[in-house]
């Protein structure tokens, strides 16, 4: 295989973002959400690695991966305990039913 | 320093609205003293702010090259709206402690006036004009929170929905004529416009002055949309001083004012401004002599006394108008604070049900009456100068039938006035009401305004320097001392203007021998019962907006799997057009 | 050679973690897609971060993830999607085949990597808003959590009442 590195952390990158986007495009479980935006937030740390390496400046590049691994670990946590929060006062995890938006 | 007061005017008021929401409505008095002391505090650092007016920014925040600078400039026009704004406000929300005495939700209705003054000095402090349209909609959306505010009152409702859309339409156009600016300067800080207007090409600029013409007449309730402001009326009597007579809808002979340089030489647009000046006044001033609702009589000359100021703006004065919209502040704040004590202490609007009122509340009767011969243009009061300044710069245009329309209106504006002070103050009772005393706190407001509406002429001096070249360098308004304007105003061309005000006030006490003319102008009352016409059109709009509205709801639902479904969409189509453009 | 092989794994793993019935079984897959991110970290040149990564995201979520699944209980719910799966599939495809478009032509993924030394004292020297930033998220977490997990008190202790 002759493909260049980057072009293979790419590919990586995308398959990661687009599995993440179909999660949450096509489940209706709250758990399974967060599992989706945890797969896309894998590939923006993967995103800025890269673009550091090929910018020689990784130092920066694993700052900025830092924040973003903090706060998708927050965003995991909250999201979690909204998750069993929900469970516990509507007795499902469906996405539909949390919309009480007239229609 | 310039820097330090204009972040007071600002920022204090907002700040005193997010503390007055923490409150949470438990310690009302805490309440009434918080939004008087913040409203003043901002009205000192206003009238500090008069002696530091220069065309110098004092705070630019540079926000990128997206939105440009966040630019505040105190110049002369700008200090001198937010004094307005500043005092007026302080007065209303004083008036206030008495009239919102034991209402509910305090909180949210001193929250929405702090907020309405901080963005209204924004509004004119700013050279930003992407930043004047964000303080434009703020000032729109506390106007439609005070309106409402008694939210279960479904006129209320509708009127603050109606003032909500019609408004709305004007910040369309406010923000069309930003983002044409910056296609073509790059820039949206609209000094570069007014030092130079061919920074645009000649049809755009027409263009934009259109498009800035109608944001002003949606704004200030102007010919074709003048209806808005009458059933504004369902708001509290202090917002209705506040924002309806003395600041907000100022906002739009403002606009007018401080782009004039730059419009002034787009063909017919100085004639377009005067005809919608010309036509709101006088239409206007016909349906305040029919109406019988205390507040309405009050807001179509509201209307009325705005077209003065838009013909004014028209005929090539900027001083006129904008010494008339200091002069009407005053007094139409006296006279609608003033109704507001009478309404508040007899418990209806409905003036065929007043009479009399005089004997009950007499120092009421005295302020009430120096607002009124302020609005009707009787010497010595500050009304009758600037007006006569008006009309002067009307004749010097050399337009004579728009010209003698203007007067004939002065005639109308005695009338009704007469009529109105007559119908509540005068005569006998005419239903059973029981009409108590004004409280302290409303006495301290009117009686201020009072003696402003009787003096605030003497400043001219000051005036006119304050909007001098130092500060306004692209509007070359010349100084005018005292006796400058007493030889221009006490001259022959006056008196026509003083007889027919004169002929109006005689009208009304002859009335009984003229009732074969009034039986003439049946069909007139009729057509302005029914605001010739252009309450359907308005009506229309606010319909089609609601229904729209409704309309586009589906696509709100809530699901995650739409909203990823419109993501996913936008970029395929996004890259698409990228892969093709590139 | 590595760098495919770790891709490829990725790519499975993801699949898996997001098709799977059972609601523990994805959790585990997203561990493993979270040590097989780290292990590409690394070998991009990035150790301290695949460090943190394979802590955090293999063991800190992944605990999290258990912990929740356990609360709420797990029931496997069959539920369809508001749309037909090939659909959703298909739609996925052709953005990431656009984007995977414009990336290769512009050039960007051709050149070669670049093997530098890291400086750790980038993070704390240079970046100290960083750190106030990862600080105040942490807090606003932490209260987030309190506030959703009070939430939910009062209605049990009536019920407990009744």
């Amino acid at each position: 295989m002759n493909l260049p590195i980057p072009f293979i952390v790419g590919l990586a990158i995308l398959s990661l973002a687009g599995v993440g986007f179909y999660c949450l495009l096509a489940t209706r479980n709250l758990i399974k959400v967060i599992v989706g935006l945890q797969l896309i937030v894998k590939g923006v740390m993967l995103t800025f690695v890269l673009a550091g390496n090929l910018n020689d400046q990784v130092s920066l590049a694993q700052s900025m991966a830092l924040t973003v691994i903090v706060a998708d670990t927050i965003v995991a946590v909250v999201g979690l305990a909204l998750a069993v929060q929900i469970r516990h006062k509507l007795g499902t995890l469906d996405t539909k039913a949390l919309s009480s938006l007239k229609r | 320093m310039s820097l330090i007061l204009v972040l007071i005017i600002i920022g204090v008021p907002w700040f005193g609205a997010a503390l007055i929401l923490l409150d949470r409505d438990r310690h009302d008095k805490l309440q009434h003293s918080l939004a008087v002391l913040f409203a003043l505090a901002a009205a000192a650092a206003a009238i500090l702010l008069t002696t530091h007016a220069s065309k110098e920014s004092v705070l630019v925040l540079a926000a990128g090259t997206v939105f440009g600078d966040f630019t505040f400039v105190p110049d002369g026009l700008g200090v001198f709206l937010t004094l307005i704004a500043t005092i007026i406000g302080s007065l209303a929300v004083i008036f206030s402690i008495n009239y919102m005495h034991g209402e509910k939700g305090l909180g949210r209705y001193y929250a929405y006036v702090l907020f309405f003054i901080g963005a209204m000095s924004g509004l004119v402090l700013t050279s930003n004009m992407l930043l004047m349209f964000f303080f434009w909609e703020i000032t729109a959306l506390c106007s439609y929170g005070l309106i409402s505010f008694h939210n279960d009152d479904p006129k209320a409702v509708r009127g603050g929905l109606k003032a909500l859309i019609i408004t709305s339409v004007g910040g369309v156009g406010l923000l069309t004529g930003a983002l044409l600016l910056y296609v073509y300067s790059s820039s949206f800080d609209y000094n570069i416009l007014l030092a130079d207007p061919s920074v645009i090409p000649s049809k755009i600029l027409a263009l934009l002055a259109f498009f800035f013409l109608v944001a002003a007449a949606a704004k200030s309730a102007q010919f074709p949309f003048q209806t808005w402001l009458p059933d504004a009326m369902e708001a509290p009597s202090p917002i209705s001083a506040l924002i309806h007579a003395a600041t907000m809808v100022n906002a739009g002979v403002y606009l007018l004012a401080r782009f004039f340089p730059a419009f002034e030489g787009v063909a017919y647009w100085k004639e377009a401004v005067m005809a919608v000046g010309v036509l709101s006044a006088l239409l206007a001033a016909i349906m305040a002599l029919f109406a019988n609702d205390f507040k309405r009589v009050l807001a179509y000359s509201t209307v009325s006394q705005l077209g003065y100021m838009v013909y004014a703006v028209g005929a090539g004065s900027v001083l006129a108008s904008q010494f008339h919209l200091f002069s009407h502040s005053i007094f139409k704040a006296l006279l609608f604070l003033g109704a507001g004590a009478v309404i508040h202490s007899i418990g209806t609007r409905d003036m065929t049900k007043m009479g009399g009122v005089g004997k009950a509340m007499p120092f009421v009767k005295w302020v009430f009456i120096i607002g009124a011969l302020a609005l009707a243009g009787i010497p010595i009061l500050n009304g009758f100068w600037s007006k006569e300044m008006i009309l002067e710069a009307g004749h010097a245009t050399g337009a004579p039938v728009l010209y003698w329309i203007m007067v004939f209106v002065a005639g109308l504006t005695a009338l009704y006035t007469i009529r109105m002070v007559w119908m509540v103050f005068y005569g006998e009772p005419r239903s059973d009401y029981h009409a108590h005393k004004v409280g302290v706190a409303m006495k301290i407001a009117l009686a201020p305004l009072a003696a402003a509406a009787l003096t605030s002429w003497l400043v001219i001096g000051s005036f006119t320097k304050l909007l001098g070249e130092e500060s306004l360098p692209y509007h070359a308004i010349e100084s005018l001392s005292l006796s400058g304007m007493f030889h221009e105003v006490v001259s022959l061309p006056t008196l026509i203007p003083l007889a027919v005000i004169l002929l109006g006030i005689l009208c009304w006490i002859f009335r009984e021998k003229l009732t074969g003319i009034g039986k003439l102008f049946g069909w007139l009352r009729w057509l302005a019962d029914h605001s010739f016409g252009f309450e359907a059109i308005n009506s229309g709009l606010v319909s089609a907006a609601q229904s729209s509205a409704e309309g586009l709801r589906v696509t709100q639902t809530g699901i995650l799997g739409w909203n990823i479904l419109g993501i996913l969409s936008t970029i395929i189509v996004l890259f698409t057009l990228f892969a093709i453009g590139a | 050679m590595w760098y495919v092989i770790v891709a490829a794994g990725i790519l499975l793993c993801a699949i898996l973690a997001v098709t799977s019935k059972r609601l523990l079984v994805s959790a585990i897959w997203l561990a493993v897609t979270s040590a097989l991110t780290a292990l590409m970290l690394y070998l991009l040149g990035a150790p301290q971060i695949a460090v943190i990564e394979l802590s955090v995201g293999a063991g800190l979520v992944t605990v999290l993830f258990v912990f929740a699944i356990n609360i709420s209980g797990e029931e496997p719910l069959n539920l369809k999607p508001i749309m037909p799966r090939p659909l959703a599939w298909g739609l996925v495809v052709v953005a990431v085949g656009m984007t995977a478009y414009l990336l290769i032509n512009s050039g960007i993924l051709g050149s070669a990597l670049v093997t530098s030394t890291t400086r750790p004292s980038i993070l704390w020297e240079d970046r100290y808003l960083d750190i106030i930033l990862q600080v105040s998220f942490i807090f606003c977490g932490v209260l987030g959590v309190l506030g959703v997990l009070s939430g939910g008190k009062p209605e049990i202790k009536e019920e407990d009442e009744e």
